[in-house]
């Protein structure tokens, strides 16, 4: 359980150290405005050259972070839920770690099982392919 | 369980374990209660199949989703594979995960 926890804090530390090193990269990269730019660190884009579902979503935490919320919305919605997740994240593992307790992880856990329920999972899929849908129109 | 059954079990079922596992598995398995037959009719998912999804379509975190990691499918499906270097990874370590998430499956049975 704990190797569980460990293991789980250690990725989704990993990814939001990535996370912000990416963003600083951008924002060192073109201070002023990263929205005139492509997305070049997409996997899929570059191999298929069609936007994934998350493609834009760095244009659009820049956006947020510069305060023009409704292009954020336009690059892509994803942007608010990732944005989020950079600021929580980092407090929620430290706060963990700090007070030796696994509120994260249980939480985790509740979340990864509704998310398997059909109830949830139909509408996250329709809207998961919604916004790809709208990426390819866009021609991120 | 008898011994054929088991046989049986190993001889269509084993890809689907890791090889260090097999005779753990065996051993276990000639002590287990099968009456109703519950463990030859598990289905388990095939590592070779995953890991053709996780080439074509693991940067959309398909493969976590489909050996149960929804958590970590969603992660990695919002950061777009993690950044393709996660996808990449994934790569590698897509067969073993199967595996033991069918080890997992089949643990319950076993004891």
């Amino acid at each position: 359980m704990l190797e569980k926890r460990n293991r789980l804090y250690l990725l989704l530390a990993g990814v939001c150290c990535a996370g912000y090193a990416w963003l600083l990269f951008w924002l060192w990269q073109n201070p002023l405005s990263g929205v005139t730019r492509l997305a070049v660190g997409c996997f899929i884009k570059n191999v298929t050259t069609m936007p994934c579902p998350s493609c834009g979503s760095t244009q659009s935490v820049i956006c947020i972070l510069h305060g023009e919320f409704l292009d954020a919305i336009y690059w892509n919605p994803l942007g608010f839920v990732i944005l989020s997740g950079l600021v929580i994240m980092p407090v929620w593992i430290m706060f963990d770690l700090l007070l030796r307790k696994q509120t994260l992880f249980m939480t985790y856990q509740k979340a990864e099982k509704q998310l398997g329920t059909r109830r949830v999972a139909l509408p996250l899929i329709i809207i998961v392919i919604a916004n790809w849908a709208w990426n390819i129109t866009k021609g991120i | 369980m008898e011994n054929y059954k088991v046989d049986l079990f190993l001889m269509t079922k084993g890809k689907y374990f890791k090889s260090h596992h097999l005779m753990e598995i065996r051993e276990r398995l000639l002590r287990a209660d099968d009456s109703r037959g519950v463990i030859q009719t598990m289905q388990f998912h095939d590592p070779v199949l995953l890991l053709v999804v996780s080439i074509l379509v693991g940067a959309l975190g398909i493969d976590r989703f489909m050996i149960g990691d929804t958590g970590l499918g969603v992660l990695k499906l919002i950061t777009c594979g993690g950044f393709g270097i996660w996808a990449i990874i994934d790569w590698f370590l897509i067969m073993d995960l199967t595996k033991d998430k069918n080890m997992e499956k089949l643990q319950p049975f076993l004891y």
